[in-house]
């Protein structure tokens, strides 16, 4: 039975220790956002983690003052609270000023199980990814997490880190660093069918790639891992060889993953018939959890599996020739 | 013509021993700096008028305080050196008067001083609110509330390095009304960045009237203070006392220092002063010359 798979927080956490050890310039900033790992960095490190109070706003700003003084600063809260909260923020300190800090965000998407509205953070790809100078990258599992962490250690950008509350599966077998450059990667090979998703949402497309393929319809998973910059060209070309695109996202349709996409085929002429999975345009109020969320937003992997073989059925593939307009369902 | 300027409210405290005061500034240095006052609003006023874009008012209730820390000794740089990793930091949070820096850093060789005339033009250097590709900006502005966080992060930054580089951050009063105002107040005094000096030019003035009017600010030296702040309020337009009260700095006993700075926006024109309306306004031809019989008649009173 493979092991637990490690909280991506852990990893990235390690990473970043092992690295501070070395280099007293490595700062962390949490505010109050804990992990196991974390407490043996605060313990050990003491002058290279600060606690700046339950204050996203401060903790930006600050973070932006000390990469002004050649500091390497990772900002770390949960994804609500890092994004929204001090959204002016991000885009004048570290935005506006271009300054080489990450941003890491812990519960992407509908991460806080039970947790509501404030906890869930269904728009972030669509704001940030809206702020020119800003990297937006999704891991998927222990090792992109990881290959990521050190790219962020090592060449310091302004980057938004949208981490995962839980641990995933492994996705990759040593071949993420190889394919940092490109942006994407296809991860499960198929058929005619392309479908694009990144972190959480890559493992539900792999479960639906599954399932397709028990029903006899073979479809390819691709990992977008970053979503800016985008490689539209490179994207938009991998994106020609197939019948169909589609993405899925645990986010708001309204600019978010599938939306970036879009832009980039349409930008560089490709016309396919597209489909973009996301979640309804409406807050998410109801106990259950998250699958039961994804289950009632027409997400489960079931409801996937049979809205991606109705869009691929033959009967639909003549109208789907018509000019293509990205097609979004809503419910 | 009248000339009323908000009296000082309150002195600096004496609550430290004779022995740790700072020294008296010279009356050579008073007549210097009194001088650079004139010299720096006539600078501004044809500035402004060059390309009419721009704020007086907010620049102006400042300029003493720019003066102070430019010509005073207190910010400590190379002329001709913006690029000094060891230069002192101002920051200029309430970005309407960031503009005000623009002839000092002409003055001390930062910034060519052909460039004033160009205040604003298309694809000049000088814009109208201040960022870090202007040489000596160190920190963007335009958006109230985040000056004093991003100097606090260079203060830490240089406390960690051991480096002797302190920052000041000029804020406006209703900048205050910001919450991240506080957030960095707290983190601050918490982290003891001694090296930080927060000087509020407590013109009183909002856009829309006054702030005690609008929504209640209150005494911001004592809130200052019970941040963990040294906290000090002064006549702003009195070099005789910004200077002390600058000079405070590495005396403050471990804690930031805030200097309350009771000013009078518009100061130096008799008709623009205390009046919100004219923020945004520009004067008219004889409105102008009236200003200009301001600005060489006013004394500044020491």
């Amino acid at each position: 039975m493979a092991a637990k798979p490690k909280l991506m927080r852990d990893v990235l956490i390690q990473e970043f220790y092992a690295r501070a050890r070395k280099d007293p310039r490595l700062l962390f900033i949490s505010a109050d956002l804990g992990a196991e790992s974390l407490d043996t960095f605060r313990a050990d490190l003491p002058r290279q983690f600060i606690h700046p109070g339950i204050c996203e706003q401060n903790m930006i700003d600050v973070a932006a003052g000390l990469a002004s003084a050649g500091k390497t600063v990772f900002t770390y809260a949960m994804a609500s609270f890092i994004t929204a909260r001090c959204y002016e923020q991000l885009k004048v300190a570290l935005g506006a000023m271009n300054k080489p800090v990450t941003v890491v965000s812990v519960g992407v998407g509908l991460g806080y199980d039970d947790a509501g509205p404030t906890h869930y953070t269904t728009e972030d790809i669509a704001c940030l990814r809206a702020l020119p100078n800003i990297e937006v990258w999704t891991p998927c599992d222990e090792e992109s997490t990881r290959e990521i962490t050190i790219e962020c250690c090592e060449r310091p950008a302004f980057r938004y880190l949208r981490l995962e509350r839980p641990g995933l599966p492994n996705v990759y077998q040593g071949n993420f660093r190889s394919a940092m450059g490109a942006g994407f990667c296809e991860v499960a090979p198929g058929g005619d069918v392309l479908i694009l998703s990144s972190g959480y949402m890559l493992h539900r497309a792999l479960a639906v790639r599954e399932q397709l393929r028990m029903e006899g319809l073979e479809v390819t998973v691709t990992d977008l891992f970053r979503i800016k910059p985008l490689a539209s060209r490179d994207l938009a070309a991998y994106a020609s060889r197939f019948s169909h695109v589609i993405t899925l996202e645990e986010q708001c349709l309204a600019g978010g993953f599938g939306s970036a996409v879009a832009e980039a085929l349409v930008d560089q002429g490709v016309a396919k018939p597209m489909l973009r999975l996301g979640l309804p345009d409406r807050y998410f109020f109801e106990n259950g959890g998250r699958g039961h969320v994804l289950e009632k937003s027409g997400l489960g992997v079931s409801t996937l599996a049979q809205r991606i073989t109705e869009f691929t059925a033959p009967a639909a593939r003549s109208r789907n020739r018509l000019p293509s307009v990205p097609q979004s369902v809503s419910f | 013509m009248p000339k009323k300027a908000t009296p000082s409210t309150a002195r600096p405290r004496a609550t430290t021993p004779a022995s740790d005061t700072p020294p008296a500034p010279s009356a050579e240095l008073l007549r210097e700096l009194t001088g650079k006052s004139h010299w720096l609003r006539r600078e501004l006023f044809q500035m402004v008028m060059a390309t009419k874009k721009g704020h007086i008012p907010s620049s102006f209730s400042c300029t003493e305080l720019l003066v102070s820390l430019y010509y005073g000794g207190f910010l400590r740089h190379r002329k001709g050196e913006p690029h000094d990793p060891s230069r002192d930091r101002l920051i200029v949070s309430k970005g309407h008067a960031a503009m005000a820096l623009y002839p000092i850093l002409a003055d001390i060789g930062f910034v060519p001083p052909g460039e004033l005339a160009n205040f604003t033009r298309k694809d000049a250097l000088l814009r109208m609110y201040a960022d870090p590709s202007i040489p000596g900006i160190d920190a963007i502005s335009g958006s109230l509330g985040h000056g004093l966080g991003i100097a606090s992060g260079m203060c830490l930054a240089a406390k960690q390095d051991g480096r002797d580089q302190r920052a000041f951050v000029v804020l406006g009063d209703s900048e205050c009304y910001e919450g991240s105002v506080w957030e960095s107040a707290y983190f601050a005094a918490h982290q003891g960045l001694d090296n930080l000096v927060a000087i509020v030019d407590r013109n009183g003035l909002a856009i829309m009237g006054r702030t005690e009017e609008l929504c209640r600010i209150g005494s911001l030296e004592e809130k200052f203070r019970s941040f963990g702040w040294e906290s000090l309020s002064i006549d702003g337009h009195s070099y005789g006392e910004i200077l002390p009260a600058l000079g405070r700095l590495g005396r403050t006993g471990g804690k930031p220092l805030a200097i309350i700075a009771n000013t009078v926006k518009g100061k130096g024109i008799s008709f623009m002063e205390n009046r919100s309306e004219w923020h945004n306004r520009m004067p008219n031809e004889a409105e102008q010359r009236q200003a200009w019989l301001d600005l060489e008649t006013n004394t500044i009173a020491n």
